[in-house]
């Protein structure tokens, strides 16, 4: 068994709107002398720590507690899970 | 794609070639049963809409009320129970966004929204309990950041329900009179599209809305930006104060297509639009999509080249997106262009006017046998019964839902949520009191008296905050009209709904449609949801405190009606038996003799006698002042029935009256003249609610106890199953 962080992000998918990223793009970023910025998504980020007995496993265990406990609308969030080594 | 293929042949009959795919997907999209209301249209006529307050413009979104002085009311109900039920946030809030464009593109200020949803079982549903949190949050959120109360509404559970959600939303505007939109266009004027923009979110909304919800299919999802749709909100009014609107509408189910088509129709002109003058989220996006788009916080708006500057000067301040994207001429046709090459060229009349449906109906089987009763299992313990009731989840006090609602913002609320009815101040001094209702319950049972029933509660609701009903919105949810068992109860809710408003003169100013209410489990039971607006022309009637030894009345007999009841389904776990049926003169006489005893101030607060019937009504008033009342069931006027029937009867035309003893004389005087059925039932005082049938004890709870089983058990519920 190892230590691993897992980290889930979770964005409206490509398509969707995404209103606080527009805002901070437009009223924010573009408001300023910065002119080369084109897009900003915003996402949302669970760090998970989680002892497991291999990289596999420890995605597979937390995609599997996001779904159950409904933590994102598949309808509507893009999921990246990302594991590292802790 | 939702066009069938006799709709396909009847549309190139009508225009005599084939249709381009654009053509199609905007054809589609308006004849849709969501835009075109093509199978209820033909039925829907027989309601009463015209009344000495209603004001009637060509091209309204939203149902017009005169209230006097210069000032005129708005009120509009939509439901947005597709996308709620696979996205209960966005769907929820998009709802609420939606119905306040409605209000807005009249030219009046949005200033309450209600409420009223439904899911299945939370009780054993997770997901029933996840649609429900979200979309409660949904709501709260949208409204909350628009600075617009939500005053109102109603929650209720049912198995019918499962893996769905029904949310409606109603809105409430108010402004002068003067500066109502008078829609109406002149050749040469440019078609402005306002607003956020247009991107692939809800493609084809309103003809998902239209098919049933199969469990693969489920794309049409829109985000929420309430910040948008107050900037819009503050926009538009400041255009129409400067006058620079000529005609107004706002995009809801269908997008442009619909939009376009629907106000060139309305106004008898013709619109010629280019696709790259629309502002869109993406670049790649394909004329068919921009045509059926349903990004949310859009309006259409038409105005005169003169005036185009100032608006979009009035954008800019704002931050608003604002495109020209069009402009009228007056051939009657909807030509759809992208740069020089035309996508789409159709007569107006036919987008606009889908062939309407004659569809068969045939009363359903069940109803057959519905009605008998099955033998019950005796109760032995009221009082414990009583507090289980109390924490059922249909019963509970709905705070934990309205307590996330910002109901004050705007300082126009005199009554706040959790009353019958709520109440808002006018400019014109005024009040506007505004209810609404429904019971599928009582609707699977009887669908026209169930139908009537919701009606009668919602003016009674009304009512008991001293407002005369001047006006009533319905919104018909029902299964698949394909369906003709299920057409068949449509058209008994329609023909009641319609018997009532006729007999009390309230005039239908508005209302929805939303068929194909299917869950994977079968057709969602009838559901029609009455909205009632009552006006107070002096001061309504703010609940007092109850006291020691004011005395309870109730006015209305009490029936043998439990079918449908909460006692049955929840208690007994049985579906059936005779509904409440409304008698039209006896609720005509006891709604004036109310009013008429709330007007000369001789009670303290009325209640209406509703779900849960007798024995949750006066545990409500107990528990609301935190008083006791001992009533004496024997007392109760109206056939003689067991306790339990007595305690649980849903019966209607029923309201609990607290007063002062010293008014007692005076109000058995008035309600004798009146012919009024009534009896003085109880006494408050103490701090127990105390039900006796000569003289042996049924129930004897603390209100405390029971206040506090009332208040938590619904956010015990949803927080931790």
């Amino acid at each position: 068994m190892a230590i691993y962080d897992v980290h889930v992000t979770i964005e409206n998918k490509p398509g969707i709107s995404d209103p606080e990223g527009d805002t901070i793009l437009n009223d924010l970023v573009l408001k300023g002398t910065q002119k080369t910025v084109s897009k900003i998504k915003t996402a949302k980020m669970l760090k998970f720590t989680i002892k497991e007995k291999d990289k596999k496993t420890a995605q597979s265990k937390v995609q599997e507690i996001c779904d159950e406990l409904r933590i994102y609308n598949p309808m509507v969030s893009k999921v990246t899970i990302d594991v590292f080594d802790s | 794609m939702s066009l069938e293929s006799q709709e396909l042949s009847d549309l190139k009959s009508k225009i005599g070639r084939e249709p381009t795919s654009t053509e199609l997907q905007i054809v589609a999209a308006e004849w849709s049963e969501h835009c075109s209301y093509k199978s209820s249209k033909k039925h829907l006529k027989m309601l009463p809409m015209t009344g000495p307050l209603v004001i009637k413009e060509k091209g309204y979104d939203s149902g017009v009320l005169d209230v006097g002085d210069g000032y005129v009311v708005t009120a509009h109900i939509e439901s947005h129970n597709h996308p709620s039920a696979v996205e209960p946030y966005g769907g929820a809030a998009t709802g609420v966004g939606g119905v306040i464009r409605d209000i807005l593109s009249a030219g009046t200020r949005p200033i309450a929204i209600f409420d009223g949803l439904r899911f299945g079982n939370i009780e054993k549903d997770q997901q029933a309990r996840w649609l429900f949190k979200n979309a409660v949050t949904g709501i709260a959120d949208y409204g909350n950041c628009l600075g617009i109360p939500t005053i109102g509404g109603e929650v209720e559970f049912d198995e019918c329900y499962q893996n769905y959600a029904l949310v409606d939303v109603a809105a409430v505007g108010f402004g002068k009179k003067e500066n109502l939109i008078k829609n109406h266009a002149k050749k040469g004027d440019l078609v402005i599209l306002l607003g956020g923009s247009t991107g692939r979110d809800g493609i084809g909304g309103s003809q998902f809305a239209s098919d049933s919800l199969e469990s693969e299919d489920r794309s049409a999802v829109q985000i929420p930006d309430p910040f948008i749709e107050k900037l819009i909100i503050e926009a538009i009014l400041e255009a129409r104060n400067e006058k620079l609107i000529h005609a107004m509408k706002d995009l809801g189910g269908g997008g442009l297509s619909c939009a376009i088509s629907e106000t060139a129709d309305a106004l008898d002109i013709g619109i010629e639009m280019d696709v790259e003058k629309v502002h869109t989220r993406e670049s790649d996006m394909h004329p068919d999509e921009i045509m059926v788009s349903e990004s949310q916080e859009r309006m259409l708006i038409v105005t005169s080249k003169i005036k185009l500057k100032k608006l979009q000067i009035i954008c800019k301040k704002f931050h608003i997106g604002c495109s020209v994207i069009g402009h009228v001429k007056f051939d009657n046709y909807m030509h759809i262009k992208k740069g020089k090459k035309t996508f789409a060229n159709l007569p107006t009349d036919v987008v606009a006017n889908a062939t309407l449906l004659d569809l068969p109906s045939k009363k359903p089987v069940y109803l057959d046998t519905i009605e008998k009763e099955k033998k019950l299992k005796p109760i032995t313990d009221y009082s414990k019964l009583m507090m289980k009731f109390l924490a059922s989840p249909n019963i509970a006090s709905k705070i934990w839902v309205y307590g996330q609602y910002d109901h004050e913002v705007g300082i126009r609320t005199v009554t706040k949520p959790g009353r019958d009815a709520s109440v808002l101040r006018l400019d014109n001094g005024k009040f506007l009191s505004a209810k609404i209702d429904g019971n599928p319950k009582h609707c699977y049972i009887n669908p026209r008296e169930g139908a009537i029933g919701c009606f009668e509660e919602a003016c009674r609701n009304v009512v008991c905050t001293g407002a005369k009903p001047i006006g009533m919105l319905d919104h018909l949810q029902f299964g698949s009209p394909k369906d003709p068992e299920i057409f068949w109860t449509f058209l008994e809710s329609l023909k009641g709904l319609t018997d009532f408003a006729k007999f009390f003169k309230i005039p239908c100013v508005g209302g929805k449609v939303s068929l194909y209410n299917e869950t994977p489990a079968g057709p969602i039971k009838p559901t029609p949801v009455i909205g009632v607006l009552g006006l107070i022309d002096k001061k309504p009637s703010i609940p007092q405190k109850i006291s020691d030894n004011d005395c309870l009345v109730i006015i209305g007999d009490t029936k043998d009606e439990l079918g449908g009841s909460e006692y049955f389904e929840y208690v007994h776990k049985f579906i059936g038996g005779k509904c409440p049926v409304v008698n039209f003169e006896d609720s005509k006489k006891n709604m004036f003799s109310v009013l008429k005893v709330i007007n000369d101030s001789l009670v303290k607060s009325a209640h209406d006698c509703s779900k849960g019937g007798l024995a949750v009504a006066v545990s409500e008033m107990c528990m609301t002042n935190q008083i006791g009342c001992k009533v004496s069931l024997e007392k109760v006027p109206g056939e003689k029935l067991s306790v339990d029937r007595i305690l649980f009867s849903e019966s209607h035309s029923r309201y609990l009256l607290a007063l002062e003893r010293k008014n007692l004389k005076k109000l058995e005087s008035i309600l004798k003249k009146n012919n009024v059925s009534f009896k003085e039932i109880g006494e408050f005082g103490g701090y127990r609610i105390q039900f006796t049938n000569s003289a042996k004890s049924i129930i004897d709870l603390r209100v405390d106890k029971a206040q506090k089983t009332w208040l938590n058990s619904l956010r015990d519920l949803v927080l931790h199953g």
